[in-house]
């Protein structure tokens, strides 16, 4: 690994202005599992690191005025612990649980993988599903980013150099819908995503019309990316398996995959059909019993 | 230079390293406690997994000045003067560990899992086990020797925790 | 005779012998407990099962694996010791036009600089002295070496490898394997043929035995290069003494093999080289020749210093050795009632650029290919080619998991297309005691049927006999 200088913040404002004075040449870091992964063989290190990992105001889960925020430096450990998310959203913590293992985990933050900007990563799909907003802060002020536009391409996010992404807010309108997570990988330990699905839908208890269907996929484009074809065929209908199947048919089309060493774009495919199907059926056993705000 | 201040087995201990210099590296080089491994360097492999406030992690992926002020627990820390810790009595009876290169890193997930856990189920007990690689003995024996300690502080109480 | 045998006990708990030792001695480095081995050399007889079959064994050395006081090779330091990085070719063909390395000699922290023409004897390997420890002229993978520095630190090391600049002249790389085998395709170690490894086993009369038959199958099955992954990477330590010995320490699992290679390529007498195997993290073949050794060597001499070079993971995965993939076409004919009467198979091994372990792999590879099954009729034929990728050797069976996947494989379609079920076709075609090899060797012991059933009654397979 190449030399490079080191500044702790102590807060998040202290994390901005510090920030603020190194950028653009600095790199943050948080729980490292990405960016001390990446620097050790590159030939290009950053000349100043700031540490954010200490920033305490960060580490929260709350439940706001605005909805369920989620600090950026929660790690994914602190996500699978927390009664709040499990008692609201079992879906991130599965999610959670299929990052990595126990010690990148223990490390780890939520916004940090984020941050990675990769189409693989484990977090993405639930929180767009769920139809997350980012908070970033800067010297400018704090301004929210919909997750669907914080993406730009492989690795690429909007996030300009002087932006520290804080929190992760899922909107109050969205608290405790079900929602349901699945990550196919070549194997169950430590594997990335071939393709992962995430799916959330409010049901009407008594008629068991469907109502705000979000489809979220991952690993099958340049970002994490919505399906809304697949979500504009459930919308207002009762979600028969026949309903499940086509929306999962449609997210395939809607799906961009490559071919690599991993999988053929052909097989991932077949695996976006299956795994948004079998999301929204997870998602739907929760919800034909949960009435919308309770 | 980075001045860092750690707690490691029980001991404080304040050294002087470049700001680049990993947990790893402050462990192996600057404290020449080198039961922590160096294997892949990029938190695949588990075998430089030590445990932090409690907490397994791969102690390539820190940077030595994010532990500064932390407690940090190393293998050589897990045996006393007077007994081996059990994990370690388990891991040599039930000859959990061939070449031996990935034990330490092994012996230290699983630790950090029965502080937590004393009574894990194998599932829980893979799922501890899964960040670290093992090419020799397969995973079974550990799994064993984990379980086997699990079994013993269940029915001694008082051996909780070296 | 009556034979009397010492199992060893197994070793009492550590609670119990804590009580029976000193305990201040347990605080670092404990020492393992003497074992007690069988002193009498048992002759194991056919058939019976040995005594150490079912029994636990505990390791003498699992003690220290557990305190994590067992030390290998990056455990140690020797005082005033330099680490050194190797740079890597990144091409998979080229020629080396000229390799330019000023820049990196003057920075500050950098102690010397080493080109594969300052090696004495540039070539090394276990058959094929093929090999270039650092490729001087040509680059025949883009694991290849073209340099390496020495420096005061790994990180000053790995910055300076940047700085040596290669100007090569690239060449277009074969990298099929099939490719590779046909003639008119232009050597990569020219004047010698890509074939550089080739062996026939043949038995009965193949033409007879498919006419006879009364259904043929024919099918091509491939796989893929494996990495040995051992956890703990490639290193070696050298250090030369006053009378011009050098002193390695090393991974290395074939210690004296590699001592050998060391002083040809040092061009020294053996006499000259002692080779310290040191505690090995993990082999699994990938440790049976030497990589870093000769490099070490000549920087310590160059610099009077003990220098070190421990592989990245990137280095372990470029620059060792790997597993052979194959291409393996194999034709079979069985009766009706699936008895196999004859198989054809042709076998291309990918060999990389070098030769390793490649002519054991061949013949292992070929002499198992027609699976533990009668065949009156066979003609097994086996290349090994090069290839501008990284090398093939050694590895955990060296071609017969390969080969057994495809024999298997084919068992199995042809017990799908004849609605036989696939323990019984094998039970109708496996060895017993007295068949005789593909080579001719008679077979004893032999327990193919037995073992079949039984590891199909445990698991219950359906077509299980009672």
């Amino acid at each position: 690994m190449r030399a490079f200088d080191v500044v702790t913040a102590k807060d998040s404002r202290h994390a901005v202005a510090l920030l603020a004075e190194h950028a653009p040449t600095a790199k943050v870091i948080a729980g490292g599992t990405d960016l001390l992964a990446d620097l050790k063989f590159s030939s290009h290190g950053p000349a100043m690191v700031v540490d954010i990992s200490r920033v305490e105001d960060l580490k929260a889960i709350t439940i706001t005025d605005e909805g369920l925020s989620i600090g950026a430096l929660v790690t994914h450990t602190a996500i699978m612990r927390s009664p709040i998310i499990n008692d609201m959203f079992p879906a991130l913590v599965h999610a959670a649980h299929t990052i990595g293992a126990v010690q990148t985990r223990n490390l780890g933050t939520l916004g940090g993988n984020l941050v990675t900007g990769v189409p693989s990563m484990d977090s993405g799909p639930t929180l767009m599903a769920l139809e997350a907003i980012i908070v970033i802060l800067s010297p400018a002020g704090r301004r929210q980013v919909p997750m669907a536009e914080f993406f730009l391409g492989p690795r690429k996010t909007v996030l300009k150099p002087d932006e520290l992404l804080a929190e992760i807010l899922i909107p109050k309108q969205n608290l405790g819908k079900p929602t349901h997570f699945l990550k196919f990988g070549l194997r169950k330990g430590q594997a990335l995503a071939l393709v992962s699905a995430a799916a959330s839908v409010w049901v009407d208890v008594d008629t068991q019309i469907c109502s705000a269907p979000r489809i979220s996929l991952g690993a099958v484009a340049p970002t994490v990316i919505r399906a809304p074809k697949a979500e504009a065929h459930l919308d207002g209908r009762p979600l028969t398996a026949d309903a499940m199947a086509e929306a999962g048919r449609i997210a395939a089309s809607e799906a961009k995959p490559i071919s690599d060493f991993r999988a053929s774009a052909g097989y991932r495919r077949e695996l976006v059909a299956v795994l948004t199907k079998r999301a929204l059926e997870g998602a739907y056993e929760l919800a034909k019993t949960k009435r919308r705000g309770a | 230079m980075a001045k860092v201040t750690i707690t490691v087995n029980g001991e404080a201990r304040t050294v002087s390293v470049p700001p680049e210099t990993t947990l790893l590296k402050l462990l192996r080089e600057h404290l020449n406690l080198t039961g922590a491994k160096l294997g892949c360097d990029v938190g695949d492999c588990g075998a430089c997994t030590v445990i932090v406030n409690g907490k397994s992690v791969n102690s390539c992926l820190m940077l030595a000045s994010q532990v500064d002020g932390f407690d940090v627990l190393t293998i050589e820390g897990l045996a006393t003067t007077d007994q081996l810790h059990p994990l370690q009595t388990a891991f040599e009876e039930k000859g959990s560990l061939q070449c031996g290169f990935c034990g330490p890193g092994v012996i230290m997930s699983a630790k950090a899992l029965l502080d937590e856990e004393p009574d894990p189920s194998v599932e829980r007990i893979r799922d501890a086990l899964a960040g670290n690689l093992c090419r020799c003995t397969g995973y079974s024996k550990m799994i064993e020797a984990v379980q086997a300690v699990a079994n013993s502080v269940n029915s001694h109480p008082s051996v909780k925790s070296a | 005779m009556e034979k009397k045998t010492v199992v060893a006990e197994k070793s009492a708990p550590a609670q119990a012998l804590l009580e029976s030792v000193e305990l201040e001695l347990l605080r670092a480095p404990a020492l393992a407990p003497l074992s007690p081995l069988p002193l009498e050399v048992l002759v194991p007889e056919a058939r019976q099962q040995t005594p150490a079959v079912g029994q636990r064994a505990t390791r003498p050395d699992g003690r220290l694996h557990g305190l994590g006081q067992t030390k290998f090779i990056d455990d140690f330091y020797l005082p005033g010791m330099l680490f050194a990085k190797i740079k890597r070719a990144g091409v998979a063909s080229a020629r080396i036009v000229s390799i330019d390395t000023k820049e990196a000699e003057a920075m500050p922290g950098v102690v010397a600089v080493l080109t594969g023409a300052e090696i004495p004897c540039n070539s090394f390997g276990p058959s094929l002295k093929d090999q270039p420890v650092l490729a001087d002229t040509r680059v025949f993978h883009a694991g290849d070496g073209v340099a390496a520095v020495a420096a005061v630190t790994e990180q000053i090391a790995a910055e300076a490898i940047e700085k040596i600049k290669v100007e090569y002249e690239m060449l277009t790389p074969v990298l099929d394997p099939l490719e590779s085998l046909k003639l008119e395709t232009p050597g990569l170690h020219a004047p010698n043929p890509n074939i550089y490894g080739h062996k026939v086993i043949k038995k009965g009369d193949i033409a007879k035995g498919f006419a006879e038959s009364d259904h043929i199958f024919e099918r091509t099955f491939r796989t893929q290069m494996v990495e040995h992954v051992p956890l703990e990477p490639h290193a070696s330590v050298a250090t030369w003494d006053a009378n011009g010995r050098v002193t390695i320490y090393s991974t290395l699992g074939r210690i004296t093999l590699g001592r050998s290679d060391v002083a040809r390529t040092l061009g020294i007498p053996m006499s000259r080289v002692r080779m310290i195997s040191t505690i090995v993290g993990g082999n699994f073949g990938g440790k049976n020749e030497i990589t870093t050794e000769p490099v070490v060597a000549l920087l310590s001499k160059k610099t009077g210093r003990p220098v070190k070079c421990l592989f990245t993971r990137p280095d372990e995965f470029i620059s060792s050795t790997t597993r052979h993939p194959l291409i393996m076409d194999y034709k079979t004919g069985v009766s009706k009632e699936g008895k196999i009467l004859a198989r054809q198979i042709r076998l291309v091994l990918d060999g990389g650029a070098y030769c390793s372990w490649s002519e054991t792999t061949l013949g292992k590879a070929c002499i198992l290919s027609a699976g533990p099954y009668n065949i009156e009729n066979l003609y097994a034929e086996a290349f090994v080619v090069y290839t501008n990728k990284t090398m093939t050797g050694a590895m955990r069976g060296f071609g017969a998991p390969q080969v057994c996947f495809a024999y298997e494989s084919q068992m199995d379609d042809i017990a799908t297309a004849l609605k036989i079920d696939p323990m019984e076709i094998r039970l109708l075609n496996a060895f017993t005691n007295g068949s005789l090899s593909p080579t001719g060797q008679t077979l004893h012991s032999v327990v193919v049927k037995e073992t079949l059933i039984q590891a199909a009654q445990r698991f219950g397979w359906n077509g299980a006999p009672s």
